[in-house]
């Protein structure tokens, strides 16, 4: 009887410490991951905004990253989404092999990026006599940017194509099979739309890694203002000559990053009541 | 039709479908009934063309669709079978409309709009869903959506009818109504249809005709009271819950078939031929009757035991009574309490010689 009374009140002040203890560890660790990007924010002077968009430098690098990012994500798209299609939908030998060749630039450090990148595009790399036939260098040009955020960014499409057309139900394909003859149908009526969420919310984490690259760009494309400077590269510039432009920088791409994976999170959130 | 030779399919060296032959004639309704994990669906995904069997032969409306014809080895497509097809699980297209569900196969077909929505209408009114043509599959319950399922396999106007048991994705309460929905638009339809199921009660309400499959073919086919009455395999017996006992055919009697199972000697339907030979016997537990008192007016197969279990269901009762081995029967509650009989009491079995099936 006594320690039927005693175990409830033990369960209760052992259930409070460990909450207790457990909201300590969640606060410090979200002031540790927030407080670097408040300090960014308290940092910046608002009113200093009209004179860093008056600088070119910054200006070019904005809309270089901007055209860029595009260009990269929209790559993705096409190479990327069937890949993922194929990948979901096939069985093969070595498999396993492709799929985890296609994650690695997901774990590669960027910088090993961008060296692989130029022993393979450089004029003296892989592919470098057939560009030098054709006349045509790659490092040092915008073209280098672009290649550089494919490579890192597009497995993230690939990744999420190949989730969402995973997961769907087969039943729902072999029904299309009974009531079409073309396969292309079937993948524009039934397959990408009810795929469509996923790749969505893929399409944008790629555009939103494809804007913070930085690494593999700095080393095979380099950093010319203008040409293949992007915002990352220009923040790191700055750093010392024009800090609080760097800021203005780092602060549009919180902003960016933050809009990103709230959309994503609310993709997410949001789906048919018959699909999940 | 349906005509299937020599059909084989295994999955990892497990025989699924194992030479399997079967026939199903234009216009008939036949179930295609089994245990879980029998083959069912394979079979109907072979038919649909949606899977490739090993070897064996496969003709809708005597064309060949899966076979060899001299050296040249055949497969239809799925979508030139002229097939229909509602899944187990509901298939509808999640993102699509009610309507624009069913109208999905007649966009193949190069028909003109007024054409499409014409046939996409009847069909809609078909199945009872003119409310719902606007509302996507969701908001529908399980029954409207396997019948807008059906509605959909039925408007290209296919020939065969493969139907994966329909009912099992209706809510529990609803799966009666759903039934007998069903049953009416097979009747209307006119269409040669294969209905599989592992449900006896669904086989026997929905088709003319039941083949139970069993061990990767068909363990025997028939007429549905055929099945149930002239039970040609153990499999058979046992899947339908009949009683089955091994036994032995002595001789002629009375015009009669005597046999003998455990030393009780039971009176059956003349068959000569099985005379002196090892047989099978079953008796369905419906035919069997009881009265606690000895029947006066009965001359043969009156057997006395003692009632061992009683399980009651809201309608129907069944017994356990043992007759120097157990045998069951299924009597109506009302019965059982006008016998006012429990576990315990002595009890006389008793049944027509033309109940008892033999088969050796």
């Amino acid at each position: 009887m006594t320690q039927n009374q005693k175990t409830p009140k033990n369960s209760q002040l052992t259930d409070k410490t460990t909450l207790i203890f457990l909201i300590l560890i969640v606060t410090t660790y979200i002031v540790f991951l927030t407080l670097p990007i408040i300090s960014v924010f308290l940092k910046f002077d608002l009113t200093q905004i009209n004179t860093h968009l008056q600088n070119t430098t910054i200006t070019d690098a904005i809309k270089l990253s901007l055209y860029t990012a595009i260009a990269s994500t929209g790559i993705s798209i096409i190479l990327a989404v069937p890949t993922g299609y194929f990948l979901a939908t096939r069985n093969f030998y070595g498999k396993i092999v492709i799929d985890s060749l296609m994650d690695l630039p997901l774990v590669l450090p960027p910088a090993v990026a961008g060296i692989a990148l130029l022993y393979t595009f450089a004029p003296k790399g892989l592919l470098g006599p057939l560009f030098n036939s054709l006349n045509l260098t790659i490092p040092g040009y915008t073209i280098a940017v672009i290649i550089a955020q494919t490579f890192v960014a597009s497995p993230f499409l690939i990744r999420a194509a190949k989730t969402g057309f995973e997961k769907q139900d087969k039943t729902l394909y072999n029904s299309a099979k009974i009531l079409t003859d073309s396969r292309i149908k079937i993948f524009f009526t039934i397959s990408l739309p009810l795929a469509m969420r996923v790749i969505i919310s893929g399409t944008v984490m790629t555009w939103a890694r494809a804007m913070g690259e930085f690494g593999a760009t700095l080393m095979f494309a380099g950093n010319l203002p203008g040409i293949t400077q992007t915002m990352p590269l220009s923040i790191y510039t700055m750093l010392y000559s024009d800090p609080t432009a760097g800021l203005m920088l780092s602060i549009i791409l919180i902003s960016i990053s933050f809009a990103v994976i709230f959309t994503v999170k609310m993709l997410e959130h949001k789906r048919y009541g018959a699909i999940t | 039709m349906i005509k299937i030779e020599y059909l084989s399919k295994s999955f990892n060296k497990k025989n699924v479908i194992n030479n399997l032959n079967f026939d199903v004639e234009k216009n008939e309704i036949v179930a295609l009934l089994g245990p879980n994990g029998s083959g069912k669906t394979t079979l109907l995904n072979i038919i649909a063309g949606l899977q490739y069997p090993d070897s064996g032969n496969i003709y809708l409306n005597n064309t060949m669709v899966n076979g060899t014809n001299k050296t040249k080895k055949i497969y239809v497509k799925p979508f030139k079978r002229q097939i229909g097809y509602v899944f187990q699980t509901v298939s509808l297209f999640p993102h699509m409309k009610i309507q624009d569900n069913i109208a999905y196969g007649l966009k193949s077909l190069h028909l003109s709009n007024a054409e499409i929505k014409k046939r996409t209408n009847t069909l809609i009114e078909f199945v009872d869903l003119t409310r719902y043509a606007q509302n996507y599959p969701h908001q529908l319950s399980g029954g409207q959506q396997q019948r807008a399922a059906l509605a959909r396999s039925l408007v290209t106007e296919p020939q065969i009818l493969l139907l994966d048991e329909p009912v099992s994705a209706v809510d529990p309460q609803l799966k009666e109504t759903f039934r007998m929905e069903l049953k009416k638009y097979l009747q209307n339809l006119e269409i040669t249809t294969l209905y599989v199921t592992h449900n006896i009660n669904e086989a026997f309400m929905m088709a003319d005709k039941i083949a139970v499959m069993g061990n990767g073919h068909i363990e025997q086919i028939g007429d549905r009271n055929e099945i149930f009455d002239k039970t040609r395999s153990t499999f058979v017996a046992k899947f339908l819950g009949l009683n089955i006992f091994e036994g032995k055919a002595i001789k002629e009697q009375d015009n009669l078939l005597l046999v003998e199972i455990n030393e009780l000697q039971l009176l059956t339907t003349l068959n000569p031929s099985l005379a002196g030979k090892n047989v099978t016997i079953t008796i369905k537990p419906e035919d069997i009757k009881l009265s606690t008192e000895k029947p006066s007016n009965i001359k043969y197969n009156i057997i006395p035991g003692v009632l061992t279990e009683i399980i009651q269901t809201r309608s129907i009762t069944q017994i356990t009574i043992d007759i120097g081995f157990p045998i069951k029967a299924i009597i109506a509650f009302s019965e059982i309490k006008q016998l006012n009989i429990t576990v315990g009491d002595r009890i006389y079995t008793y049944f027509n010689p033309s109940i008892l099936n033999v088969f050796s």
